[in-house]
């Protein structure tokens, strides 16, 4: 397992140095990954300039939930960015090589790029989730601000092993691009707003079908003592099961994994 | 135990049978058939500690398919491998650590880094330590000229120095059996005689070489040992000389002659064989079978008709043979 890390640390932080060769991409990128935050809060903005509250949701706590997912998110291009070229490598028989060196070939995918866009995510959604949680009423405690960083770290698990089980999907349908998860990922978009605004059968999806709901709402409905407050505690257990699906898929995957050419 | 030990190998690859058009893909989508195709079919193969072996056949005989079976690359349909004890596609870890694989159409390193980064990223998947390392690199810096490669993105190198760090990378952890699929396709006459040279130097640490190639000259300078597939199947295995006495049935004879003759004449004088008229009218060829007629045969042939002045033979050349599998000559 440690060995395991330092691979994937080494690997992403060569791609790392490689990246920051050219300073104008990084600028770029980080301001092109704040803006998408900002559009985020001007969206928001606007809604609550028209309604007090979205279903029980005052405008801090709504954009306390879009700042987690938005924070969350930029976690997938900054540490998972090689899973994205997952579908192209299937594609064109490129997991012949990882598949000879002695290192888990998912490790090798993952760390395989980085995307900076992910620091313009992480410091708009940590800006929207600090000045939301200074302007919701949150009863504070140890054991709060605890349970709040494991829910954070849980939740993060869940959205990286959804990319992995949505690039993995790749090894079944084929395609030069990851059509299947930019689907998958692109639907959770809506897991930014408040849960309880949508009816029954999409509720119900984004718990049990697709848990995207663990990923922002039930942890912040936790954090600020929601109605069925209890259920973000299970964020954890919904975290070790999504890692256990994605490590699954992905081998599965591999056994189908027939190269290209012959 | 061989090093190498493959038995009934065999890889059926699924394709998807569409009719042409928009149309018949639409119509697979509802209703989908599938054609087998056999790309391995049966083989057996054992390799020896230190044997370098050429793998041989025509495009799409099975040859890459064979190097992904042993490789661990692909799950086999049917039979079992092993290598070094270890079974390739279940063991893949174990077998990484004695393996190193090199597919000339594609290059390991990784596209957006420094050559000296992707060799480090290596170092440290296959734990190699920092001694070890340093010293690999002199020896690898030796023989392929690797230092001015090192600090240069892998995209920007040339189809040579990528081969060389492709080489390097392959061979960096010191394996016991490496597998070269087309290791001097592309390359230029300096180049490849240089890949050459290293692969004989490889050869002679004891490292186990496999190759697939089209380049025959790969193989006469390399290899001792040809085994030869067509359609997935085996149809030779053996010392390279043993090749050329078993298939290489053509000589070939080109003669000056003293005065302008026909060549009907020869060819009534010489039946059973080919005699072709040269540039001029006195230079003939005989091409003949030399397990039916000896070279002296042939020149008694032609003095009964004509006197000779010059005449030189052209040996059984392994391109006649290997041409012929690929003409699908030889019998099977």
């Amino acid at each position: 397992m440690r060995r395991t890390l330092r691979i994937y640390r080494r690997s992403l932080g060569a791609h790392l140095r490689a990246v920051l060769e050219y300073e104008a991409d990084f600028w770029v990128l980080i301001v092109a990954g704040l803006l998408f935050q900002v559009l985020n809060l001007i969206f928001l903005s606007a809604v609550f300039a028209h309604v007090p509250a979205l279903n029980g949701w005052s405008y801090p706590e709504a954009v306390l939930l879009a700042g987690t997912y938005g924070f969350v998110n930029g976690l997938g291009p900054l540490f998972f960015e090689g899973t994205w070229r997952l579908a192209g490598k299937i594609n064109h028989g490129e997991l012949d090589y990882p598949l000879t060196r002695p290192a888990p070939v998912l490790v090798q995918v993952v760390s395989g790029g980085i995307g900076l866009h992910g620091v313009g995510d992480l410091i708009g959604g940590g800006a929207m989730i600090g000045w939301g949680l200074a302007h919701s009423d949150i009863d504070w405690s140890p054991a709060r601000i605890g349970g709040g960083l494991l829910l954070l770290a849980s939740s993060a698990t869940i959205l990286l092993s959804l990319i992995v089980v949505g690039n993995a999907a790749s090894f079944w349908v084929g395609g030069n691009h990851p059509v299947f998860a930019m689907t998958l990922i692109r639907t959770g978009d809506m897991a930014k707003y408040p849960l309880s605004i949508y009816g029954v059968a999409v509720r119900a999806t984004f718990t049990v079908l697709v848990p995207y709901a663990f990923i922002s709402f039930f942890p912040a409905s936790w954090l600020l003592g929601k109605e069925s407050a209890w259920i973000g505690l299970l964020t954890p257990l919904v975290a070790l099961y999504c890692v256990y699906l994605a490590r699954l898929v992905f081998r599965l995957g591999l056994r189908r994994y027939d190269s290209a050419g012959h | 135990m061989s090093l190498v030990e493959a038995r009934g190998l065999t890889k059926i690859f699924r394709r998807p049978e569409k009719d042409p058009g928009l149309r018949g893909s639409l119509k697979h989508l509802v209703q989908r058939r599938f054609k087998d195709f056999r790309a391995v079919d049966g083989i057996d193969l054992s390799i020896e500690a230190g044997e370098s072996v050429a793998y041989v056949g025509p495009n799409g005989a099975g040859k890459s398919t064979t190097i992904k079976l042993l490789t661990g690359i692909l799950v086999p349909t049917a039979g079992t491998v092993r290598v070094a004890g270890a079974e390739p596609h279940t063991d893949r870890m174990v077998n990484a650590r004695n393996i190193g694989v090199l597919f000339g159409q594609r290059t390991q390193l990784w596209w957006d880094l420094p050559v000296r980064e992707s060799l480090a990223l290596l170092r440290d998947m296959y734990d190699l330590s920092p001694a070890f390392y340093k010293q690999r690199l002199e020896r690898l810096d030796e023989v392929l000229g690797l230092a001015d490669l090192l600090p240069v993105v892998a995209r920007k190198l040339s189809l040579g120095q990528r081969m060389r760090a492709d080489l390097a990378a392959a061979l960096l952890h010191q394996p016991k059996i490496v597998y070269l699929d087309e290791p001097t396709i592309g390359l230029d006459i300096s180049v490849k005689d240089r890949v050459r040279q290293f692969l004989r130097e490889l050869r002679q640490d004891g490292t186990t070489l496999m190759l697939t190639t089209h380049d025959l000259g790969d193989i006469e300078d390399v290899c001792e040992r040809i085994v030869i597939i067509d359609e997935g199947r085996k149809i030779f295995d053996g010392p390279l000389a043993q090749m050329k006495d078993r298939f290489a049935r053509v000589r070939r004879m080109h003669l000056q002659l003293a005065e302008p003759t026909p060549v009907e004449k020869l060819a009534e004088r010489l039946p059973d064989v080919e005699v072709i008229a040269g540039d001029s009218p006195t230079e003939v060829t005989v091409t003949f079978d030399r397990f039916t007629h000896t070279a002296g045969q042939i020149i008694a042939g032609v003095l009964d008709v004509v006197e000779v002045g010059e005449l030189h033979l052209d040996e059984p050349a392994i391109e006649d043979v290997v041409r012929k599998v690929y003409a699908g000559e030889l019998l099977r």
